[in-house]
């Protein structure tokens, strides 16, 4: 293709452990990148403005919305998308979210539940309100959040 | 009960389809990819009203990487949809009617060049006078947005006296009020998409969410002019509804696109697109006039009903219907006059959502009685205890419906929630803080009704790989079809959730079930196996007593497969899986049936046969320095017959109240000169986890009249319906004020404190 033509760059980085390079324009989205070049579809997209938080990820410990964050900012960075979190077996999040009934479309449920990781890897007992700050950033149209309050609790015992 | 995990016990099940979706495995349809896959877009219109005096593809045509550009000139059949009127235009032809209206649309090798080309395709327009106000455009003098007018709908009710105006001379209390209800949007996070797939003999496979996957292959067919056998429509899953999804989005482009490159063509809008292009819910303009006897008796009620359509008709008349039918809601007037106008405006499409018209109404209803129970001095509760209906009445468009206390029900339980007692003390969050608490109830029908075509099917059979295979035309939307179909086959079978195959959303694989709308799906999954069960059961064990030499009055159905039983109900072994059992018969057992939603005899269209009722208390916090409202506390009454998915039922209620609440304090898509201002999620504001109750409780009143055999009732809309009066009579307790206008704004709220000297 010739529209628009950008000078391309090499960027590695880590995504989920593993070591990747690929040669990107440097404005090309990390969403993109996720969804179109590594087939990673869990990680989605609903409004490309920051605000929903379907396509948050954690990048070098921080969770961030993926549409936000361009090819030229992940040189060597190390990112953990949902597809990271169940090896053998469920993340206790993830096991969580099912018992809760913290979901129903299911397609805010992998950025709510990066979101949450996020939260707890800092901070195993978060108070009430660290969590409805944490998390007012994934916005859910299906549960109304009192399942996913409902895992919380799961989570932290608190039920 | 209240409806909870522990009040559920072993009913809790975890979702079956959960696991793909918390791990991020599930591909929605907007997910896939296809070898060969040229990417989409499609040109909508500038303007909201105009001429098109030319389009100009000549440059977007030049541009390398693009494969295919369409117009209205390459529509092969009807130039048209709509789910029941045809009349919104796959691609204008001279005229744009709304910002949503398409002109073109590109096929390219890459998402970035199909927008390039969409930028480079000219269009020259003249813009014609807009028409924005539904009043307005109902005069003569307005221009015409469509060739009979600008009328889409006129729906009416009438009973009692001839003059009604005599009668309200004759009451002591009249409470008129004109209610505005906002334009909301759906927000499903996952905005329209789908990938059309063509085959070798000019037929396609469409990879693109619906509610109704056979509606979508009828209108397809029409415009592609090919035979709808020739489209095959997979639709499930959906990354969310709400109704949004029902009429056609994207499903055109992507097909005339695939059939003209012969290779995928996938379309996913961006948020933008899908806000400008996409269905919101009807603003209303609800005039009400009310009036009772000196005793608290309802004896007239006037409504009438405005609702902007926008430019195309979709779902507006039954939305309308709907709104119409439920304007004296659950109570029993003497002298109703109801009449409704489905206007044409150039403002964005409006359609089926979620409520369906109910939510307007209601809001509108129940803020009257509580008006007129203020006015008259008489207690809110018994104003409606003496108003409502009992369980023989008639329906509220006087139709024969099935006998209900539903009414009755949530209002007795709802007067118990612990937020409206009055010993609650009134204590403030903070200094500049009030509460106030109020309630409201509310009936709802479900199914298409009266005069609509509403059929459903189910087929139930052991497949080759062992499975009780259970098949419906349903899609699932996030409402837990899934889960709710695999509890009723695994109480109706007794079997494990492994034992069962549950296949939907493909046409070319499931029976004719009608929509996943209307609250309808619950109860055809219900009646569909329940109808099968019996013929279902006969053919396996007619199968079992040939493998097996044993009678088969002591088998059955069960875990794994068939048991052994010497005395019944007490199953003792297994002695042959279903597996087994497959391998072993050259027919495998199938059962089909087809039936109908049921459905009033009385000829009133749209009329319901079906209601579920709510009650809702909210409690709110009034910030008397900004006018700013939240909500507190919410409970919930629900009366919808038996509970069958736990967490399902749960989950809808809770969803359904605060995108109510949504409804009710923030949401309303503002439109200027037929313009959308909000473009995207951060201006269109939905509630975050930070703007939900701190407390929710669902209880489920799940007793039905003696007799009543229509089992469970679908909740998908129940506990959306009544949230708003709830929260406007807390506000009202709080305040003193009562407020007509949706979303609630703070400056009004802030006038009153002001008048009302609540501060100082």
């Amino acid at each position: 293709m010739d529209t628009n033509k950008i000078t391309e760059k090499t960027t590695s980085f880590k995504i989920n452990g593993k070591l990747i390079e690929l040669t990107l324009p440097p404005t090309f989205r990390l969403v993109d990148i996720l969804r179109d070049c590594l087939a990673l579809t869990g990680t989605k997209i609903a409004c490309e403005v920051g605000r929903c938080g379907a396509c948050s990820v954690i990048m070098n410990g921080k969770l961030v919305n993926s549409c936000l964050i361009m090819a030229y900012q992940i040189e060597d960075a190390e990112i953990f998308s949902i597809e990271s979190l169940a090896e053998d077996r469920l993340h206790p999040i993830q096991e969580a979210f099912l018992q809760a009934g913290a979901l129903q479309c299911g397609y805010c449920t992998p950025g709510m539940v990066m979101a949450l990781k996020s939260l707890l890897d800092e901070k195993e007992q978060p108070t009430k309100e660290e969590v409805l700050t944490a998390l007012s950033g994934n916005l859910c149209r299906c549960t109304g959040y009192e399942g996913i309050l409902r895992a919380v609790d799961l989570l932290t015992q608190k039920n | 009960m209240v409806l909870d995990i522990t009040s559920a016990g072993v009913r809790w099940k975890k979702r079956r389809d959960g696991e793909p979706k918390v791990t991020g495995k599930l591909k929605y349809l907007t997910d896939m990819v296809f070898p060969q896959m040229l990417y989409g877009a499609i040109l909508r219109s500038e303007h909201p009203h105009a001429k098109i005096e030319s389009i100009d593809t000549k440059e977007a045509e030049d541009l390398t990487g693009v494969t295919a550009i369409i117009t209205y000139k390459d529509v092969p059949g009807l130039n048209g949809f709509g789910i029941v009127i045809q009349d919104q235009p796959v691609f204008c032809v001279d005229k744009v009617r709304y910002v949503g209206d398409a002109i073109a649309a590109v096929a390219a090798e890459t998402k970035e060049i199909a927008q390039k080309a969409i930028s480079l395709i000219k269009v020259t327009y003249s813009p014609l006078q807009t028409v924005t106000d539904p009043e307005l455009a109902l005069d003569k003098s307005a221009v015409k947005l469509h060739k009979g007018g600008n009328l889409l709908h006129k729906a009416a009710f009438k009973k009692g006296e001839a003059k009604l105006e005599e009668v309200f001379n004759r009451c002591a209390i009249i409470v008129e009020e004109s209610y505005h209800t906002p334009r909301q949007m759906h927000v499903y996070m996952e905005t329209e998409g789908g990938v059309a797939v063509p085959d070798e003999d000019g037929g396609l496979t469409i990879y693109a969410p619906t509610q109704h996957g056979f509606k979508d292959q009828l209108q397809l067919s029409r415009i592609l002019d090919i035979i709808p056998e020739k489209i095959r429509i997979i639709s499930s899953p959906i990354g969310g509804s709400f109704g949004g999804k029902d009429e056609l989005n994207i499903q055109p482009y992507i097909s005339i696109l695939a059939l003209k490159t012969k290779r995928p063509v996938k379309i996913h809008q961006s948020r933008r697109v899908s806000i400008k292009a996409g269905l919101k819910r009807h603003p209303m303009k609800i005039f009400m006039k009310t009036g009772s006897d000196e005793s608290g008796n309802l004896i007239a009620h006037q409504v009438k009903i405005i609702a902007d359509t926008g430019a195309y008709a979709t779902l507006g008349p039954a939305v309308l219907d709907f709104a119409v039918e439920h304007s004296a809601g659950p109570y029993r007037i003497e002298n109703v006059e109801v009449e409704g106008y489905s206007v044409y405006t150039n403002n964005g499409v409006a359609g089926e959502f979620r409520g369906f018209g109910g939510n307007q109404i209601t809001f509108a209803l129940e803020t009257q009685m509580e008006r007129i129970a203020e006015k008259s001095g008489i207690n809110p509760t018994e104003l409606r205890l003496k108003n409502l209906r009992q369980t023989m009445d008639l329906g509220p468009v006087e139709q024969q419906i099935v006998p209900t206390d539903g009414a009755k029900a949530v209002l007795t339980e709802i007067i118990k929630s612990p937020i409206l007692q009055k010993n609650t003390a009134t204590i403030p969050s903070g200094q500049w803080k009030i509460k106030g608490r109020g309630y409201s109830i509310t009936m709802h029908g479900g199914g298409l009704g009266y005069g609509r075509p509403d059929p459903s099917g189910a087929r139930l059979s052991l497949n080759s790989a062992g499975k009780l295979e259970v098949s419906f035309g349903f899609e699932e939307c996030g409402q837990g079809l899934i889960p709710t179909i695999d509890m009723i086959m695994t109480e109706t079978f007794n079997c494990d959730s492994s034992d069962v195959a549950i296949v939907i959303g493909d046409t070319a694989k499931v029976p004719h079930s009608g929509s996943s709308t209307a609250s309808r799906g619950t109860n055809m999954v219900w009646l569909g196996i329940a109808k099968l069960k019996a013929a279902f059961i006969e053919k396996m064990l007619n199968a079992a007593e040939k493998q097996t030499n044993m009678t088969k009055e002591k088998l059955s159905l069960g875990k794994s497969g068939i048991w052994f039983c010497e005395q019944p109900e007490k199953p003792q072994r297994l002695i042959l899986t279903y597996r087994e059992l497959a391998t072993s018969l050259e027919e495998l057992p199938t059962v089909f049936t087809s039936y109908h939603f049921p459905t009033t005899p009385h000829a009133i269209d749209g009329g319901h046969f079906l209601y579920t009722f709510a009650g809702v208390a909210a409690e709110v916090e009034v910030d008397l320095l900004t006018g700013r409202v939240a909500v507190t506390k919410m409970d919930h009454v629900i009366s919808a017959g038996p509970v069958v998915n736990p967490m399902g039922y749960l989950g809808q209620i809770e969803g359904g109240a605060n995108m109510g609440l949504g409804f009710t304090l923030m949401e309303d898509a503002v439109m200027e000169n037929g313009r959308y201002m909000t473009e995207n999620l951060d201006t269109y504001l939905i509630p975050t986890i930070l703007d939900i109750p701190k407390e929710t409780n669902v209880f489920a009143i799940e007793g039905l009249v003696n007799g009543d055999t229509y089992g469970p009732r679908g909740v998908g809309e129940i506990g959306t319906v009544a949230v708003a009066p709830a929260i406007v009579s807390a506000i009202h307790d709080a305040t003193g004020l009562w407020l007509n206008r949706l979303p609630v704004q703070a400056d009004a709220i802030l006038k009153a404190i002001e008048q009302k000297a609540l501060i100082g």
